[in-house]
């Protein structure tokens, strides 16, 4: 459902003072999904002011986005000669009553991928954060017990990187010659017509 | 207790002298092959005599990769991949994925897709507690209602499978509405193009059929003594500990946790005309849970009756370019899965592929507790609370 400028606003308005009670500066509120964006130094405190200035007591997922411009898989980004590398860190908040909502952003630059653990704030994050150190190669210093989730000890690199390359891509590229890649048009078809 | 001497010896009361034997703390291995586990999830104990001290779940034995698999693959294609996370609710997984990238791209499904994907959701919500209902006496030694819930199961999926052409695993959602239903063999072909004949009788007969097995699971389960010694006080998790360890859906409703994204996220399916109600529960212990389950099926029941009889007429997709663009942007949605939260992060870069999809799933929060509930508890305690957490592997590792 397209957001109805009335919800836009109201959005906003949500966003904008939530942002202000955690002393955030930038944020956006696009697709119903509002973005609070904080400094690396302020993370551990606006997550504590998130819990109990902004009432989201709910701890729903935390993970990291990582923008590169050596992509081993996948489509790159766009623009990406000028892409300024980073990974975003992402962490998704709610409220447990009601509907009000944030994802709490940071930005790191990859030589300090570096981030304040929240697992004293939200005990749900421990699992989250050990997900994302592994899986995108991210340090999070106050974590009880950084070990590996998923992968064995001794595995090498970051499967979440977007310069790990996918092992079945390699032996087999894609899209292969019977996938829909040129198809012959791309205007509206009627439902139904096209399986 | 009074305090212990070095020798372990203390007094009693009664002017006697009792011996507590402390003893040496041993680690206990259960799984990742273990039938109380459900599927390949390795629990490492830390046991001092039958009393569990220390308790670190290893997971990772299920873990398929699906969100990097997801940035190889076409918007369309990932709903195959994604009916696979959670296999026992399979239907459920893909509406929240859909749903986001309905919003993204700004088209609108059709109403008549919306009610089925809604009917369908309920569909297998109340076919994953049967399952949840049946196995849990399973786990605590009972057998017969495995087979008799079971048994009443198979009418929903007779129906899930009428419709979509697979009993597990749908893939059944497209941009923009639902895919019209397999017709039977060459000829049927182009005959069969949308819900199958006799559609709104057999999911009547199916819903008889769901609120028997309730019936039954309530004499059989609910009120026997030794279930209810088994799970009674067994497994606390507070409200405060719930929402701060993540744990949504029923698991969360039996700590006393109000939320249920039906009602707090209208727009993701058109729950908003149809009554029912939120089961909570204030114990937060495994018979709680338990609980939750069984009063949802029934108001589950109750929306698919109400569901069935407000279906509207039209086309099952809306108009959808062949080849799929999503528009550059971000965006996370979240719906009710029978386990809990089930969402998507999905950031588009405006190709027909995702930069990066994160999955958020509901049993990888809802175990995460393991490690701070199973502190004190007896070993048959644990297989208690386990199964009464209501995690699927694949749903845990992705």
């Amino acid at each position: 459902m397209t957001d109805s400028p009335s919800e836009t606003t109201e959005l906003d308005a949500f966003a904008g003072e939530f942002a202000a009670k955690i002393g955030a500066e930038r944020w956006t509120a696009d697709h119903g999904t509002v973005h609070v964006y904080v400094d690396r130094e302020h993370w551990l405190t606006a997550a504590i002011a998130a819990r109990d200035e902004g009432e989201l007591d709910f701890f729903s997922w935390l993970s990291a986005v990582d923008w590169s411009r050596e992509v081993a898989v996948g489509e790159p980004a766009e623009d990406v000669d000028n892409l300024e590398e980073r990974y975003e860190v992402l962490c998704r908040l709610s409220s447990s009553t009601n509907s009000d909502a944030v994802i709490l952003a940071t930005v790191l630059d990859k030589e300090e991928a570096r981030l304040d653990s929240l697992t004293p704030v939200y005990a749900g994050a421990a699992w989250h954060e050990r997900e994302t150190a592994e899986m995108f190669g991210i340090d999070f210093p106050g974590h009880p017990n950084l070990i590996n989730l998923y992968l064995p000890e001794a595995f090498e690199g970051h499967p979440l990187r977007k310069s790990f390359a996918l092992g079945a891509r390699e032996v087999k590229p894609w899209p292969g010659h019977v996938d829909v890649e040129d198809m012959p048009s791309t205007e509206n078809i009627e439902a139904g017509e096209g399986s | 207790m009074t305090q212990l001497d070095s020798r372990g010896i203390v007094e009693v009361s009664d002017g006697g002298v009792s011996v507590e034997l402390k003893g040496e703390a041993m680690t206990l291995n259960i799984g990742p092959q273990h039938p109380s586990t459900h599927g390949v999830l390795r629990l490492v104990a830390e046991v001092d005599g039958e009393r569990i001290s220390k308790l670190d779940p290893a997971i990772g034995y299920m873990h398929r990769g699906k969100e990097k698999l997801s940035e190889v693959r076409t918007y369309p294609q990932i709903t195959a991949l994604i009916n696979r996370i959670d296999w026992v609710s399979g239907f459920a997984n893909e509406v929240a994925f859909i749903r986001a990238v309905e919003k993204l791209t700004g088209i609108e499904p059709t109403e008549r897709a919306q009610m089925i994907r809604l009917i369908l959701t309920e569909l297998t919500r109340i076919s994953n507690h049967l399952v949840f209902a049946s196995s849990y006496p399973l786990e605590l030694g009972a057998a017969t209602p495995l087979m008799w819930a079971f048994r009443e199961r198979e009418h929903i999926m007779d129906v899930i499978e009428s419709v979509t052409g697979g009993r597990f695993h749908p893939n059944f959602n497209r941009v923009g509405g639902v895919k019209p239903a397999a017709g039977g063999g060459k000829t049927q072909k182009k005959v069969s193009l949308d819900l199958p004949s006799g559609f709104y009788a057999s999911v009547e007969n199916a819903m008889d059929k769901a609120e028997l097995a309730c019936d039954e699971l309530d004499e059989l389960v609910t009120g026997n003594e030794m279930i209810q010694i088994r799970t009674k006080d067994v497994g606390i998790i507070s409200y405060e500990d719930a929402v701060a360890y993540g744990i949504s859906g029923p698991n969360a409703r039996a700590s006393g946790v109000p939320t249920d994204l039906r009602k707090l996220e209208p727009d993701v399916l058109p729950y908003a005309g149809l009554d029912f109600d939120v089961i909570t529960r204030e114990n937060g212990d495994s018979f709680d849970r338990y609980l939750v389950r069984i009063a949802e099926i029934r108001e589950s029941i109750k929306i698919v009756r109400q569901a069935v009889n407000s279906v509207p007429a039209g086309p099952l997709q809306a108009k959808v370019p062949r080849v799929l663009k999503v528009p550059a942007g971000s965006i996370y949605v979240r719906a009710e899965n029978p386990k809990g939260e089930m969402g998507y992060y999905i950031v588009s870069q405006g190709g027909r592929v995702p930069y990066r999809v994160k999955i958020r799933s509901a049993s990888f929060s809802n175990i995460s507790i393991m490690s701070k509930v199973a502190v004190g508890q007896l070993i048959p305690d644990l297989v208690a609370t386990m199964g009464s957490l209501d995690f699927v592997l694949g749903d845990v590792d992705r």
